[in-house]
């Protein structure tokens, strides 16, 4: 249209007045939510408006005008880069802040700078507590040792027991921390789930008001922020792509993977899906994990009994079905272990193997209960990846089609027959009269429309017979059609005739009933067909054509061969199905991966199998490596106290004393360890004494020495009265299979030569080797158990806290106790030596422990200690230094994003000053139309009135 | 940076303030704490050396202790020995003072012949003795300085005027025993050993009365005298037979009366007979057991007698008795016990002490004052042989001769010098161990203070540093508030009239 239509100019200064308005509103809505956490800046896409670009017959010397402006959207300003950047330094930020946050915990423990005062010398003042109560207990071990009484024991007694109070306290301390990350861990697992629900509860509302023609961007901040919170929960992955939704609708759909951490390569897991549109998945940390597969053969009962197996033991490990790379060896060892794993092919029959080669077999099941799959304690957190559900839990499935084109493989061609017309000879007066057959139906030449005319003419005689035909309701398999003179009979399908694969079923027979063969069938035009073959497999391009299912991941995959315009294409079907997935050590990144490693790794103390799990297991340290440090520590303290408090009385040469002759209790004064028997399985020694070997311990009379018969505690009756019987035959013979008899002679026996308790003044003899002391330190303070001792259940033994075992100053006696030696006390010495002697702390040794590991460390138990502080020290230093160096990095990503993203009143003030004017001008447009309107309408043409 | 919004500088401002302030807070608390640093992980190389400078400290703190307490007691046996030593003075002229020396008394006695003064002297020497192992008694603290391993026990006890070192008589020893063979030689009825000083005598043999087997054959000579034939004797002659000798041989026979003298009579050389008073006096002269029988033994084949004359058995248990105090003198005498004073103290890997990284703290009171008995039997010990001069000295009567007695006392008082000489001897040692503890505690001591310097100056902090960097942190957090202000205040918006 090149002329202005009268009110059209209305309609531009409207639409500018609009324009404004919007732009008013966005900077509005900009500057309203300037501290709205997420909030992206707003802006109005607008265009230009021009109407009659199509005006054919207009007026050359018309030119167009536009018709204004027009708001086209509203758009947020983002940059995708800083955002992808940014949130991966979020995981590296929230990684390092949560470990470093657990070493300081671990440092609120144990780092011992500048705490404890001792003697009240402020040069001791920061010696630190366990540093404080070693020199304490040395102290005291001094003292005793310069005077052996019953006060100094007493002092160093009570040393020692505050220093495994402070072991426990400690152990305590840490187990405690244990607990807090392991709520806190399941709490954040709780809290990434929602984000993830939230995510996927977002897509949903995008979409839908995308479909409606709504942007939603304030969903889609909300929907930034949950991903920038996600971000701080683990590594991910943001891709956004289109969406076909029908009725030529496209709308975005936002999928978040992994963040593909695991340094190994081999590990697909960590790029799994977390949210797909409209589905996500949920976290979960099972507290039993399935373990054994029926795949790899092995049992727990097989590994625990062959130690050969156990390198095979990690195998166990995966908690589902997984692809696992055996090298020859590895393979070879398995074979030769009487385990078979399946190896697996690709789809088109060829081995399947991993980027190095190696072939991968099937490992683990899906279905554990079925299999009968033991199950352990998930003591490494094992995340699992739920499936992929949306809001009604249905389940995630992508369908893909690809074609490729392949060659070899033969076209298929159709039968074609043909004849020519003019060859009829057709003749209405020929008599008999000329017929036709046409399925069931005779034509005679000249009835019905069937004349010399339409037979000599192929065209109408090609449209008579598919008239016919169609009338009797016949679906031939040949299609026919006129060419030229002839008439062509073409199969509908390539394929042989007769054979069976499309072809028709039969040539055309058209019956022409003239007495002459009608039909002049032309070379070339006689052609069968061909069968369509499609092209031999041969893989990996030309896969055999069928349907496999991949028996990890559930995903059918469909082949198929289709002929298309005289080339042949091989069409894959896919159709992925979601599945539980258990992620690999190291596939998280980011706050939970750190809660996961602070609560698991053992450093030095981890295992084979861990070092599988992950190669770097043994730098990695978290709670446990603090906790078995420490147990270490004081297993190793705990051992070396209880062996110098236990050994055999030696002479002043130095060798073993052959015996030792005294009441019980100057036996004890000695160090003597004797004890009262208390049910003892043969029930006849019960009361009477026994030395810390369990030997009956004999009166010093001449008559008789037990320890000649070899008696112990240990031993049944048949057992006593047998030894009896040898060293001293009974008079007379007692009857062995009278079970009372025999009770009663060997209680007899005990009566008339043991130590009962009940004498105290009795003069017991013990001979060589004669046990002194016991163990000072046990795992519970109400028995005397050294086994199992860790740094949590150290104690000061019942025996040595109820003075039933003494601390033993000195082993050896001189000249049979004839000579004293009161201030030579050797082994009260080795004990003050101890406390600075340099020992070996080695992984294995720690009970019940499975590390493999070097040696630990090498030195004194404050060296030890000082030691295990200087790990988290070091470790928290560099993760330190590793949080300030990301934690800049955020704060600049931070600064960038909010740079492209953020609102700046600035900028607000002038688009606002801007819009005002643009609107204060549409104004004026109008009033100024209005006013030629005016002018127009009520002034012009009264002139000269 | 391309834009600067409002939000982005806010939170960059947020971040920069906080680390302000963070920064501010570690320099107050610098100051606060006055250390350096205030968790291993601030410095770990600055606190893993100053725990080991700690734990060296405490090494050296407890070997200084130890030091110290052994120079104590070395110095308070110092002081000992030095008055024991005033008391064994060899080296004084003979003046006033001269008697309040056990020498100088000994040597009054040898230089008293009349006896004047010899009770008032045995008593100076029982006094000084006495006294001399009152000093060994000594204690420091709540030990005996000369105990050797056995502090808490008094060392020396006089019982019965002997002298006895943690229950073992100090002059004990082990016996000499006779010898055949190799073999010690033990009385026949297996009950005591025969000591290498005793004069044996041979068993006499007699011929047997074969009118009473089993009784040796006895005669009676004209005056009355029993004899006994020796064994190997020759016949007796009878009397044609003597007759016929000349008087000079006839002096060489005994004659014994037959039932009608003198026709048979018997006459046995005189020397082949053994009269009965010989033969009792000879019993007399041995040792004799219980039943008063003597005590034979058998050496080379022959049975002997053991003269009583010097001491010539020794019972069995006694023996051992003395030997196992002779073992126990040996072994105390070489006990020792170390301490740790700083030296390396290690133990080797049987868990032994290397000895030559430890101290020997034992002092052990009999290598100081002798022990045991010379070649001559004379004990070594001080005590012992001062004793053994006053019984000399006892046993001349008042007024009485000393000639008798005088070499051996003469012998005893040369002894005395050369036990005192060996007592300056240990002394001297003492001194010289006593100077090495002093030097070794000056250096344990020093090293001592050097570790807190040292630590002291890793941790503790330089308050003229700490307390300029901490101004200058709240310097910088003022102007970040200062500079927050504005942040806040302008924007284009204030401007819009």
């Amino acid at each position: 249209m090149g002329t202005l239509g009268t009110f059209d100019s209305f309609t531009t200064a409207r639409l500018g007045i609009y324009a404004a308005q919007h732009g008013l509103r966005v900077t509005g809505n900009n500057i309203s939510n300037i501290n709205t956490a997420g909030y992206t800046r707003q802006r109005i896409d607008q265009v230009s408006f021009k109407t009659g670009a199509n005006d054919r017959y207009r007026s050359m010397m018309d030119n167009h005008v536009g018709s204004g402006a027009l708001v086209t959207g509203i758009n947020q300003i983002r940059d995708p880069y800083l955002d992808i950047r940014y949130r991966n330094t979020t995981s590296d930020t929230t990684y390092y802040d949560t470990k470093l946050a657990g070493l300081q915990e671990i440092a609120s423990i144990l780092d011992e700078v500048g705490k404890g005062i001792t003697d009240g010398d402020d040069m001791s003042k920061g010696d630190g507590l366990l540093y404080a109560q070693l020199k304490d207990l040395h102290d005291k071990l001094l003292e005793y040792s310069a005077h052996p009484t019953k006060d100094n024991e007493i002092l160093v007694r009570g040393s020692a027991e505050s220093l495994t109070s402070l072991f426990n306290k400690y152990a305590d301390r840490l187990e405690k921390l244990h607990q807090d990350y392991d709520k806190d861990f399941n709490d954040n697992i709780s809290l990434a789930n929602k984000v993830l629900a939230n995510i996927r509860d977002l897509n949903k509302s995008i979409r839908e008001c995308e479909i409606n023609g709504d942007n939603a961007l304030e969903m889609r901040d909300e929907r930034n922020r949950q991903i920038d919170k996600l971000a701080e929960y683990m590594s991910i992955k943001v891709e956004y792509s289109m969406e076909d939704v029908g009725a030529g609708i496209m709308v975005e759909k936002l999928t978040i993977y992994m963040g593909d951490s695991n340094p190994d390569p081999k590990v697909e897991t960590d790029s799994s899906i977390l949210v797909d549109g409209l589905y996500c998945t949920q976290l979960s940390v099972p507290e039993q994990k399935p373990v054994l597969n029926q795949y790899n053969g092995l049992t727990q009962e097989a590994i625990d009994k062959d130690p050969n197996l156990a390198q095979y033991a990690y195998l166990k490990d995966y908690l589902y079905q997984k692809e696992v790379p055996l090298t020859a060896d590895e393979l070879d060892g398995l074979l030769a272990d009487g385990i078979t794993p399946i190896a697996l092919k690709n789809a088109d029959g060829t081995d399947k193997t991993d980027a190095d080669g190696n072939q991968l077999y099937l490992m683990g099941t899906n279905d554990a209960a079925a299999e009968g799959i033991i199950t352990e304690k998930n003591d490494n957190y094992t995340v699992q990846l739920g499936k992929l559900l949306d809001v009604h839990d249905k389940e995630w499935e992508r369908h893909s089609t690809d074609w490729t084109a392949v060659t070899g493989g033969v076209v298929g061609e159709k039968a074609k027959y043909s004849y020519t017309v003019s060859s009829q000879n057709w003749d209405e007066t020929a008599n008999p009269p000329q017929t036709f057959q046409i399925g069931n139906n005779t034509y005679t030449l000249g009835q019905g429309g069937f004349t010399a005319a339409v037979a000599n003419d192929p065209a109408q005689m090609a449209a008579f017979i598919v008239r016919e035909m169609n009338a009797q309701g016949m679906n031939p398999d040949y299609v026919v059609t006129a060419n030229g003179e002839n008439i062509v009979y073409t199969a509908k399908n390539a394929g042989l005739v007769g054979g069976n694969n499309g072809g028709p079923a039969a040539a055309p027979n058209p019956n022409v009933q003239n007495g002459q063969n009608l039909i002049s069938l032309t070379l070339g035009d006689n052609s069968p067909g061909v069968d369509s073959v499609p092209p031999t497999p041969n893989p990996p391009t030309v896969p055999e054509a069928g349907t496999t299912i991949d028996p990890v991941t559930g995903t059918e995959t469909t082949v198929a061969y289709r002929e298309v315009n005289g080339a042949w294409y091989k069409i894959t079907m896919t159709t992925e199905h979601t599945h539980e997935v258990a992620l690999d050590d190291n596939d998280l990144y980011g706050e939970l991966q750190a809660q996961r490693e602070f609560l698991t790794e053992e450093g030095e103390f981890c295992s084979d199998k861990d070092r599988l799990i992950d190669e770097n297991a043994s730098i990695k340290r978290g709670i446990r490596y603090y906790q078995q440090a420490f147990d270490l520590l004081a297993q190793k303290f705990a051992e070396a106290y209880n062996g110098l408090n236990q050994g055999v009385m030696l002479d002043e040469n130095g060798n073993e004393m052959e015996s030792v002759t005294g009441t019980l209790d100057e036996l004890r004064s000695l160090g003597v360890n004797i004890k009262v028997a208390e049910k003892s399985p043969g029930g006849f020694g019960d009361g009477y004494y026994v030395d810390s070997d369990g030997r009956f311990v004999g009166i010093h009379e001449g008559t008789c020495e037990l320890d000649d018969v070899g008696l112990t505690v240990n031993d049944t009756l048949a057992e006593a009265f047998t030894k009896i019987n040898k060293a001293f035959p009974f008079d007379p013979p007692v009857d062995e299979t009278d079970e009372a008899a025999v009770l009663e002679a060997v209680k007899g026996f005990m009566k008339e030569h043991g130590a009962s308790a009940d004498d105290k003044d009795a003069k017991l003899t013990v001979k060589k080797p004669i046990p002194m002391g016991g163990p000072l330190f046990s795992n519970r303070n109400d028995n005397d158990d050294p086994t199992g001792i860790t740094a949590a259940n150290i104690s000061v033994s019942h025996s040595w806290s109820h003075n039933a075992v003494k601390l033993i100053p000195k082993f050896e006696v001189l000249f049979g106790g004839d000579i004293e030696h009161s201030t030579q006390n050797t082994n009260a010495d080795h004990m003050v030596s101890m406390i600075d002697k340099a020992l070996t702390y080695d992984p294995r040794e720690l009970n019940g422990s499975d590390a493999t590991g070097p040696i630990l460390f090498e030195g004194s138990f404050n060296d030890m200690f000082s030691y295990i502080m200087g790990v988290q020290a070091k470790d928290a230093s560099e993760t330190n230094v590793k949080l300030i160096t990301s934690s800049t990095t955020l704060v600049e990503l931070d600064s960038s994003r909010e740079g492209v993203s953020g609102v700046d009143l600035n900028d607000e003030a002038m688009n606002m000053m801007q819009y005002q004017k643009a609107m204060n001008a549409a104004m004026r447009l109008m009033t100024a139309i209005d006013e030629s309107l005016d002018r127009l309408i009520n002034n012009t043409g009264v002139a000269g009135r | 940076m391309i834009r600067a919004t409002t939000g982005g500088v806010l939170k960059s401002y947020r971040s920069s303030l906080m680390n302000s302030f963070i920064s501010m807070n570690k320099s107050r608390n610098t100051v606060l704490s006055q250390r350096n640093f205030n968790s291993y992980a601030e410095d770990p190389a600055a606190a893993a050396k100053a725990f080991r400078l700690r734990k060296s400290r405490m090494t050296v703190d407890s070997q200084h202790d130890i030091c110290n307490d052994t120079l104590r007691k070395y110095q308070a046996g110092f002081s000992c020995l030095q008055s024991i030593d005033e008391v064994l003075d060899t080296s004084g002229a003979i003046d006033g003072s001269f008697m309040n020396t056990l020498h100088g008394a000994t040597l009054s006695w040898l230089n008293d012949p009349n006896g004047d003064a010899r009770e008032q002297l045995t008593k100076a020497l029982d006094q000084m003795s006495e006294s001399l192992v009152q000093t060994m008694n000594q204690k420091y603290g709540d030990d005996f300085i000369f105990a050797g391993a056995d502090g808490h026990n008094v060392p020396f006890e006089i019982k019965d005027n002997k002298l006895y070192y943690r229950g073992v008589p100090v002059d004990a020893m082990e016996p000499e025993l006779k010898q055949d063979n190799g073999n010690p030689v033990q009385t026949d009825d297996g009950k005591n050993y025969v000591l290498d000083s005793a004069k044996t005598v041979d068993v006499p043999q007699y011929q047997d009365d074969p009118a009473n087997p089993g009784n040796p054959l006895t005669v009676t000579a004209d005056d009355g005298t029993k004899y006994y034939v020796n064994d190997g004797a020759t016949a007796p002659i009878d009397t044609t037979t003597y007759d016929a000798l000349t008087d000079e041989q006839k002096k060489e026979y005994t004659i014994i009366p037959g039932a009608t003298p003198p026709t048979d009579n018997k006459y046995y050389k005189t020397s082949e007979l053994t009269s009965e008073a010989d033969h009792e006096k000879l019993l007399n002269s041995v040792l004799k057991d219980e039943n008063g029988d003597p005590i034979t033994a058998t050496i080379n084949g022959k049975q002997c007698y053991i003269s009583d004359a010097t001491p010539g058995i020794i019972s069995t248990e006694d023996y051992e008795t003395a030997c196992k105090d002779a073992e126990k003198l040996k072994y105390l005498a070489n006990e020792k016990y170390f301490v740790d004073i700083g030296l390396g103290f290690q133990e080797d890997e049987n868990g032994k002490l290397i000895e030559s990284s430890g101290f020997n703290a034992a002092l052990n009171g009999i290598n100081f004052i002798g022990y045991g008995l010379d070649e001559d039997g004379d004990p070594k010990n001080l005590y012992s042989l001062v004793q053994k001069m006053k019984e000399i000295s006892d046993s001349v009567p008042e007024g009485g001769d000393w000639k008798d007695v005088y070499d051996d006392f003469y012998r005893l008082v040369q002894k005395f010098e050369k036990g005192a000489s060996s007592f300056k001897t240990e002394f001297t040692n003492l001194a010289a161990s006593t100077d090495k503890l002093e030097i070794n505690e000056k250096l344990l001591s020093d090293n001592f203070y050097s570790l807190q310097e040292q630590y002291a100056e890793l941790e503790d902090v330089d308050m003229v540093d700490a307390l300029t960097s901490f101004l200058w942190a709240e310097y910088s957090y003022n102007a970040a508030l200062k500079v927050g202000n504005t942040v806040l205040s302008q924007s284009l918006m204030d401007y819009l009239t």
